[in-house]
């Protein structure tokens, strides 16, 4: 149950980027807490997923289906919001491919394609959704992230590289932006399962609450950061990882 | 999702520190979202005071005076809650002396000054903790909230016991944490940074307040301190059901301040050495 001072009504929130996990989770619990819904991301069936997910909550939703380091499409795509809803409140990037090679072995081709999703999505996102906020003087950022933004780990440099940089550039945002309404914090996440895969149980021991999470998991921290009553937060790092980055 | 009852309908919080300050904040917080609340510190006008506030708001409340840094009084907060309310749900361990040090030289710092701010500020949540601990392992489920300071995460001049008992705060919330996972119990810590708790303090320290809050407030990137609520919410977050597979992190409320601070960030005032030594 959401608590109502976290609840979003008469809110729009913009779900962004390409992401086999968070796209419609996300979508779905910003919906469940009252808040009319825009989703930005490649053309897949995980974009209609989601908006069926909002459908059922019995709010609005938006499918913009895009090239999401093209800066222009972005652009376009969050008229297309304003021009919908009228406003602007949220926006959280949710872009996430995962990568593990050595460094060595990496391609350019393939590096790009990390920063592109991971982390030029966050920026043209940024950039284009903070024109409304401005306007506004109100806005919440919430940039969905790995613990890997801060960890590092062995094959994983494009992946981290391009998650510190979302990191980094939420903390650098939440200071550019503290007087002018908008906060901008990121939520980290630890393992979860993923559909498509099978979970390896190794893993799983290692966290400290012996489980992986279940994307839909991440949706109460998003709801809550994405609330009126967190004006205070900005600039932070929170995780919802059972436990990982305490001890990793 | 929203429904009519509280989000914490049913629940039972003991809050330590909950006379004044964030943690009487908390505390008609947490009961206005509908838990049942203890508060215990060693003063007891200022706790009663909070219980008759909590009952105001139609929750029932336990008033249990406790020095915290006394393991037997510390045990004896929890019989008498489980005596009273019956069961437990959350302790939040919001005890400690405020940036309490009177500015004095290292060399001047008495073994029992070192004592008592590490007692109040570090270990009086670990006996706290520790006192609970089994009841919610035998239990499978509970919550510990501890509070620390941006102070913790930053060296502060002349600020010896405070910054460092708060760093063990961090610390402590981590390894109660991995300790307590697999009994289902989660730790998290709260870290305020500047928060007004002007209205809930006594006079005393309002004065102090008064004094500093002007010119502290400058120093928030987003322009102005936290008000009691922005941390009353997040402990709402770290009490409720939505924080169920969150442990060991830190939730830290600051209106920006630990985000920034390499350099002078634009917001802070340029002060000279002179003027900033206390």
């Amino acid at each position: 149950m959401t608590a109502k001072a976290f609840l979003l009504k008469d809110k729009v929130a913009l779900v962004a980027g390409d992401s086999q996990l968070w796209t419609k989770p996300v979508a779905s619990a910003l919906a469940g807490a009252g808040a009319d819904i825009a989703i930005a991301a490649k053309s897949s069936p995980i974009l209609a997923e989601a908006v069926e997910a909002v459908h059922k909550t019995g709010r609005k939703a938006l499918a913009l289906p895009l090239d999401v380091a093209k800066a222009a499409q972005v652009q376009k795509a969050v008229g297309q919001v304003i021009a919908e809803y009228g406003r602007l409140d949220i926006l959280v990037n949710s872009g996430d491919i995962h990568f593990f090679k050595p460094f060595m072995k990496i391609k350019n081709a393939e590096w790009g394609k990390v920063m592109d999703t991971n982390f030029k999505s966050a920026l043209n996102f940024c950039r284009a959704a903070a024109r409304p906020m401005l306007k506004q003087k109100n806005g919440r950022i919430i940039n969905i992230v790995s613990g890997l933004a801060e960890r590092g780990l062995v094959n994983g440099s494009a992946y981290c590289v391009s998650m510190g940089g979302v990191l980094q550039l939420t903390r650098a945002l939440a200071l550019e932006w503290a007087r002018k309404g908008i906060t901008v914090n990121a939520i980290g996440t630890g393992w979860f399962t993923d559909p498509d895969k099978a979970m390896d149980e190794t893993l799983a021991r290692y966290i400290p609450v012996k489980r992986y999470g279940r994307p839909e998991e991440i949706g109460s921290l998003t709801v809550y950061l994405a609330s009126e009553v967190t004006g205070f937060t900005t600039g932070q790092f929170m995780f919802v990882d059972g436990g990982l980055m305490a001890h990793a | 999702m929203n429904g009519g009852k509280g989000t914490l309908e049913g629940q039972v919080i003991i809050i330590t520190g909950g006379g004044t300050g964030l943690g009487r904040s908390m505390a008609f917080r947490l009961a206005e979202e509908g838990a049942d609340i203890v508060v215990a510190a060693r003063r007891v006008p200022p706790l009663e005071e909070t219980a008759a506030g909590v009952r105001q708001r139609g929750r029932k409340a336990l008033a249990v005076s406790t020095d915290v840094t006394d393991t037997t009084q510390v045990n004896g907060l929890i019989e008498k809650t489980l005596a009273a309310m019956g069961h437990i749900d959350v302790l939040i361990n919001n005890a400690g002396i405020v940036r309490g040090e009177r500015p004095k030289a290292l060399w001047e710092i008495s073994d029992e000054d070192w004592r008592t701010g590490i007692d109040v500020n570090l270990s009086s949540a670990f006996y706290c903790s520790r006192a609970i601990s089994k009841y919610f392992a035998d239990r499978k489920r509970g919550k510990i909230i501890l509070v620390a300071s941006g102070e913790g995460f930053r060296g502060q001049r002349n600020s010896f016991m405070y910054n460092t008992a708060k760093a063990g705060v961090v610390n402590l919330t981590r390894v109660m944490a991995l300790t307590l996972a697999e009994y289902n119990v989660r730790v998290n810590c709260i870290v305020p940074g500047f928060v007004d708790t002007y209205e809930n303090q006594p006079e005393d320290y309002q004065k102090i307040m008064a004094e500093r809050r002007a010119a502290r407030k400058l120093f928030v990137p987003v322009g102005n301190p936290g008000k009691p609520d922005d941390i009353g919410y997040v402990a709402l977050f770290l009490c409720s059901d939505a924080s169920d597979y969150v442990t060991g992190g830190c939730f830290i409320s600051d209106g920006g301040g630990l985000a920034g601070g390499f350099a002078i960030t634009g917001y802070a005032p340029v002060v000279s050495l002179k003027e900033g030594r206390v």
